[in-house]
């Protein structure tokens, strides 16, 4: 048997993958079957767990907070189409031949690094409802009374969306930005011989060829957003006011770490798995009817 | 290829067995120190000066024992002490010395992970318990049925007592009397006063000066058990937040706001905080614990300690006294070892001194309480009200009592439409009292497991 140079790329491909296999077969493999074990205990985290069946899974249907932070979790989606439609027309102002355009890219990608405390601090004095500078600019410009961001049932979740938006869009733009430089110049030559406007270039070859970048954006945030867990719980204290701005990892954290429900919180953890494979199956199945070249 | 194959195997394998020698070697080094020297972990939580504190306690208990080396792990305040030390319960990796909050004592005691210290405490040259407030040691005390009976389970890290101040400087200026700190204000005098200095004192037509502005989650109790309420009867089964007093008590707390508008408007009280109002030298009442004195002693007004205002009922001023406590692992090799660190970090009389002078807490120990840290020359100049509240009218949090706290929380986090005037506290308790009695059985059936 003969090493070749194909044979030994195959070689190191692997053990570059290595890491991670191993990383998950060593750490994560024997949590993910004893959690899915423990969602079917009684088990206070502290004590030997009593096995009680469904009884967990049966709680959790009737569990009111269970699904309102399930629905916030939800309602946090809107984030994603809306940081797509803005990270697309950043990467496409990015793409152009400006004067420091390499600056500008830093700026965009400097929340998608920062630490997410002193992110947390800076929108909190920008949502402040009296000093605020968001509801100053509202009053100077609109003269609308701003309305306090964090600590209202309606306007927490919006709040709280625009961060996100914010801060994932550096990444996504950066994502394109790259789909974008990898259009070949020669469709933009074609249509430009045929006379296609600026616009049609556009719907016709750019918004195209990005699909598979946006499939995989889509895909990473939904299964992202659904475990958002940081954000809401530094920026709205305990849930927020009447629970509103909770997600369901806050949820099943407060249950494990604060009320002693670790098989309850083991439950709720596969059901938000559970949806977050049937999301991302659904997202695989019809990628073929929207994203070029998944055929 | 097979050759090269083989070597590089031959290499691989020669590498491990040369490397598991070195643990061998490694391993009979550490037993043979284990057993000339003992090391004991300790995890706390803390802001940098708190840990220089114990850095500097922890270096000093070395000193005086020699054959002692102490690890001292300190983590960032709140959640993630909570999420590493019961992941370390889980894993049964626990530091021999730790924090423990008291909510978390019985769950953490009937759970096997804290180590009964009576005996211990009794032993060690360390403390003295009669010099020590029994309102701290008694939250640590557990019968496997109520706190404050049987076993010591941890020695106080610290007591808080949470009392009320008054903005001196702002009485003088509006020209009324000041308070005498051994006759409370009725809830009838306190209104007045506020009603009185709640104004607009440069005439742009805003107010910039109140009566107060209450944090409910940390002030509600001065008025609920003032007024003869509770949130839980005496033996902690029963929910009684739809008891007229506690309805009562509740509605003039909302009504302060609503009513008699002497404190900020709802938006405005969510936007700067009161205590940034406070420090503003904007309200005349705000609580005072001792752990905020540094703050306040800064600013530029006078201010100084009295009771909380007392419900005309029982006329008796009321309000919550805090804790943390050292607790020791029920997994630790050295017991003895562990609990007299536990009592050194407790009790030092030196380092009792630094806490106060730090301003972290009030003394531990009765005597330097009432004598040195009660004359020091700092302000406030009321200092006997802190010691006042330990020994006479400060109370635990309702949540000590029972397993987990999800009923409290339940209870705090709908209450928004009641402070905000929507909905009267009437209407509120009554709704709300079967969730949180349900939620109250669940965390009593845990406890009967």
């Amino acid at each position: 048997m003969k090493f070749s140079i194909y044979n030994k790329e195959k070689v190191v491909g692997y053990l570059f993958i290595l890491a991670p296999i191993l990383q998950f077969f060593i750490f994560a493999l024997g949590p993910l079957i004893y959690s899915f074990y423990a969602s079917f205990t009684d088990w206070d985290g502290l004590t030997q767990p009593s096995f009680i069946g469904l009884e967990n899974y049966k709680e959790i249907v009737l569990d009111d907070r269970f699904w309102k932070a399930l629905y916030n979790t939800i309602f946090y989606m809107i984030g994603i189409p809306i940081g797509m439609f803005l990270s697309i027309i950043l990467a496409i102002l990015m793409n152009q031949k400006l004067r420091g355009i390499s600056i500008y890219r830093v700026i965009y990608y400097i929340p998608n690094i920062s630490s997410l405390v002193a992110i947390a601090i800076l929108w909190q004095w920008i949502y402040n409802p009296d000093y605020g500078i968001l509801n100053n600019m509202l009053y100077k410009l609109f003269h609308i009374q701003g309305p306090n961001w964090l600590y209202n049932t309606t306007w927490v979740k919006p709040a709280i969306i625009i961060v996100t938006v914010w801060r994932g869009l550096g990444y996504s733009t950066l994502l394109y930005l790259a789909g974008l430089q990898n259009i070949p110049h020669v469709y933009y030559e074609a249509a430009e011989i045929d006379g296609a406007s600026s616009l049609k270039k556009f719907i016709y070859i750019t918004l195209p060829l990005l699909t598979p970048t946006s499939f995989y954006i889509v895909v990473t945030t939904c299964i992202g957003g659904l475990q958002m867990f940081v954000e809401p719980q530094i920026l709205a204290n305990n849930g927020g006011p009447e629970y509103s701005a909770a997600t369901v990892v806050f949820y099943l954290w407060q249950k494990a770490f604060i009320n002693y429900d670790m098989g309850y919180a083991c439950a709720v953890a596969w059901i938000l798995g559970a949806i977050i494979f049937v999301v991302t199956l659904i997202q695989f199945k019809y990628a073929n009817k929207w994203v070029y070249g998944m055929d | 290829m097979l050759k090269k194959f083989k070597k590089a195997l031959s290499l691989v394998v020669c590498l491990i067995i040369f490397l598991s020698l070195f643990t061998v070697i490694n391993i009979n080094n550490s037993s043979v120190e284990a057993s000339s020297k003992i090391k004991i972990t300790w995890m706390g939580f803390g802001q940098p000066h708190e840990k220089e504190l114990y850095t500097k306690l922890v270096k000093k208990f070395m000193e005086r024992y020699k054959n002692i080396t102490v690890d001292y792990i300190c983590t960032a305040p709140g959640q993630e002490y909570g999420m590493k030390i019961q992941a370390a319960m889980a894993s049964g990796k626990l530091p021999d010395v730790f924090y423990v909050p008291p909510e978390n004592l019985r769950a953490w005691v009937d759970a096997g992970k804290l180590l009964k210290i009576t005996k211990y405490v009794k032993a060690s040259k360390e403390i003295n318990l009669n010099n020590i407030w029994p309102q701290a040691i008694s939250r640590y005390m557990y019968d496997g049925k109520t706190i404050g009976k049987g076993d010591i389970y941890a020695l106080p890290k610290d007591v808080g007592p949470f009392a009320f101040g008054y903005n001196k400087t702002m009485f003088k200026r509006e020209g009324i009397p000041l308070p005498d700190p051994k006759k409370p204000y009725t809830w009838e005098e306190f209104t007045k006063i506020c009603k009185k200095v709640t104004k607009d004192t440069n005439g742009d037509g805003k107010l910039d000066q109140w009566g107060t502005d209450l944090d409910v989650n940390w002030t509600l109790h001065m008025f609920v058990w003032s007024n003869g309420a509770d949130w839980l009867d005496n033996t902690k089964t029963k929910v009684t937040i739809d008891d007229p007093k506690f309805i009562e008590a509740l509605q003039f707390f909302a009504d302060l706001r609503n009513k008699y508008k002497v404190t900020p408007t709802a938006v405005q009280g969510q936007s700067i905080s009161g205590y940034q109002r406070w420090l503003n030298g904007q309200l005349a009442f705000f609580p005072v614990g001792p752990w905020d004195v540094p703050v306040y002693n800064k600013l530029k007004f006078e201010y100084d300690l009295i009771p909380p205002p007392v419900s005309p009922r029982t006329k008796k001023p009321a309000t919550w006294l805090g804790s943390l406590g050292f607790g020791v692992a029920s997994t630790t090799k050295y017991p003895q070892q562990a609990v007299d660190l536990a009592a050194f970090l407790s009790t030092d009389r030196e380092g009792q001194r630094m806490a106060y002078q730090m301003g972290l807490q009030i003394p531990n120990l009765i005597d330097m309480a009432k004598n040195e840290y009660a004359k020091w020359k700092e302000k406030p100049n009321n200092k006997m009200e802190f010691i006042r509240v330990v020994e006479d009218y400060g109370r635990r949090f309702p949540f000590e009592y029972t397993y987990d706290r999800e009923w409290y929380d339940t209870f705090y986090s709908g209450l928004q439409p009641v402070l905000d005037g929507k909905m009267t506290a009437e209407q509120y308790c009554k709704q709300v009292k079967s969730k949180i009695q349900k939620l109250l059985d669940k965390a009593n059936q845990k406890a009967k497991k």
